[in-house]
């Protein structure tokens, strides 16, 4: 493969997937460049490349509380909810994995089902607010998206790739099948928990779909949802230009808001890439 | 002993999937709120009746066939095109940071993706955004894309293979990294090109992922990719023509009216063929290939 001549598709294939870089990562620049930019210039343009490094937004929202609790209510879902989610789909993938006689395979089955048929918006809706009564609470966000089937593929196929001789002789040692899990088979599968952990944190930082059916409280709005609230009170204003006039710099807000929801998955992108490479390679071939 | 693990999740799956099955009883009942689920009286179809009868059903239920249909092609192509691209790149360094970028676009929120587009689409006005400043920069009319439905099946299909081009190629590109080399040498020793070698060795050979990534993606077909339509239509109805699909419109029934009672039997009606078609889609891919078998 290393000694083979420039062909007309081999530079083809550059012009292409150098177009999909950028196709990629111009919008992301528009916003980021957008949010550093004053909103008299956005609101002629409502975008812009190249930022005058304005910083009206950004200091309207680290000095208001508004952003800043929501900023909490999402690293506490992502935090609590990865948590959570970690506990109880490892605990589930290493029963499936040990291939119990008599729990493991009807277990598959039970856990997979749901993917195949659901309730639906309305029993979940009304289990939610009139039974569980969770209105408001940030549980009602991390409950009902606890375990992801396509993760618990993705784990129970790791766990079945350890060497099954040392579980072989930590058992003839006398260890038990819950001392074999928490002090072998988690240790090394530490990998695996990072791949499984990073997809679930970015479930849980970017959902909002559980937190419009569930939370009113304004107060509690986690970032996406007060994101999403921004948004259309701004398609509101853009069929009304002179509201964009106000005192407020509501384009530039909006852009900055963006860029803060995007931060954290934008920093700690470059170096959890290669896990969530690894995660659906996983989850694809081996599920 | 050692099933002590799968408790949490066992009470999860009861608490959260199947008793909401049991509540699809809605669907046949006249709700009321102090009478809960179970104590309603019951109106037996009526409910199916008046969705029926209500003229959205055929516009709601083609959307959603519709868009799904275009949306899974559309990102499948994308998909393999991006990958059999990636996969000619001989720089290690480009190569990465490419399928970096590309894939990025997948761990961003529908909310986001949402602001995105009315930057390129809207601007402050609604005739403005990078997109219309482009048009008027070839001479073009801008077009007020907010108020006009025509476009949007495109539009969202765009968005999709934006979101979703990078996520599959890296799939298909774990394929083509799986093909063994003696395959490309033999075709390098009868004197094939590139191009040929990515149309009759590489393309080929991708065929049992694409069919396992269209087959899942067949079976949810009946299930609208609400996140993403709803946080950019948004309750925009002047669109709802072309982008109305079964999930947004039980969402405003549920939020907008509190019909309880038609919008369960909507999503009763949607879980039972959507299960159908999953159930079908599942079969047919176990028949095709025994090892990738989801089940």
């Amino acid at each position: 493969m290393s000694s083979r001549k420039l062909e007309p598709f081999t530079v083809v294939s550059v012009i292409g997937v150098s177009l999909a870089v950028l196709a990629c990562a111009i919008p992301f620049w528009m916003i980021i460049s957008g949010s550093f930019t004053s909103e008299t210039k956005l609101a002629t343009t409502g975008y812009s490349f190249f930022p005058d490094f304005d910083v009206t937004a950004y200091t309207m929202i680290f000095t208001g509380s508004a952003v800043l609790n929501a900023y909490l209510a999402s690293v506490f879902i992502t935090f609590v909810g990865t948590a959570l989610s970690l506990a109880v789909t490892s605990g589930l993938s290493w029963v499936i994995a040990r291939r119990v006689p008599g729990i493991s395979r009807p277990l598959t089955i039970f856990s997979y089902l749901p993917m195949l048929f659901s309730g639906g918006l309305v029993p979940l809706y009304l289990l939610v607010t009139q039974y569980l009564h969770l209105q408001n609470s940030y549980f009602s966000v991390i409950l009902p998206l606890l375990v992801m089937p396509f993760l618990v593929f993705v784990q129970v196929s790791a766990f079945r790739q350890l060497p099954e001789s040392i579980f072989e002789s930590a058992k003839i040692d006398g260890a038990g099948e819950l001392r074999i899990f928490f002090t072998i088979a988690l240790p090394l599968s530490k990998p695996i928990l990072a791949v499984v952990g990073l997809f679930y944190a970015v479930h849980y930082w970017n959902d909002w779909f559980m937190a419009l059916l569930f939370i009113d409280d304004v107060h509690k709005f986690p970032l996406p949802l007060v994101l999403q609230n921004l948004i259309s009170n701004i398609s509101f204003t853009a069929m009304l230009p002179q509201l964009a006039e106000a005192a407020t710099p509501v384009y530039q807000l909006r852009l900055a808001l963006t860029t803060v929801a995007i931060g954290p998955i934008l920093l700690a992108y470059p170096f959890a890439q290669r896990y969530f490479v690894k995660g659906i390679t996983l989850g694809a071939t081996k599920g | 002993m050692v099933g002590l693990l799968a408790l949490p999740a066992v009470v999860f799956f009861l608490v959260f999937n199947y008793l909401p099955m049991a509540g699809l009883v809605v669907a046949f009942k006249e709700f009321d709120v102090n009478q809960g689920i179970f104590g309603s009286p019951w109106n037996g179809l009526e409910n199916f009746a008046y969705f029926l009868e209500s003229g959205d059903a055929a516009r709601i239920l083609f959307n959603t066939l519709f868009l799904n249909v275009l949306f899974l092609g559309a990102t499948l192509a994308a998909g393999i095109i991006l990958a059999i691209m990636l996969n000619e790149i001989r720089s290690t360094f480009f190569k990465r940071v490419s399928q970096s970028v590309v894939f990025f676009p997948y761990f961003v929120s529908p909310v986001v993706i949402s602001i995105i587009l009315q930057v390129l689409l809207a601007g402050a006005s609604g005739g403005g955004g990078a997109v219309n400043d482009a048009l008027t920069g070839f001479g073009l009319p801008s077009v007020d894309w907010y108020t006009e439905p025509g476009p949007w099946p495109w539009i969202l299909t765009v968005v999709k293979i934006w979101q979703l081009g990078g996520y599959l190629s890296v799939i298909f590109l774990a394929a083509i990294m799986g093909i063994p080399e003696e395959v490309y040498e033999a075709g390098m020793i009868d004197g094939a090109s590139r191009a040929q070698m990515a149309w009759r060795i590489t393309l080929p050979l991708l065929k049992p992922t694409a069919a396992v990534l269209l087959v899942l993606g067949v079976g949810r077909i009946f299930y609208g990719d609400f996140g993403t339509i709803y946080a950019i239509i948004g309750d925009n109805g002047t669109l709802f023509d072309n982008t109305d699909v079964i999930d947004t419109y039980v969402f405003r029934a549920l939020r907008q009216l509190g019909d309880f009672g038609t919008t369960a039997a909507i999503g009763l009606f949607q879980s039972v063929v959507g299960f159908i078609l999953v159930v079908i889609a599942v079969l047919i891919q176990r028949k095709y290939s025994k090892e990738t078998s989801i089940l």
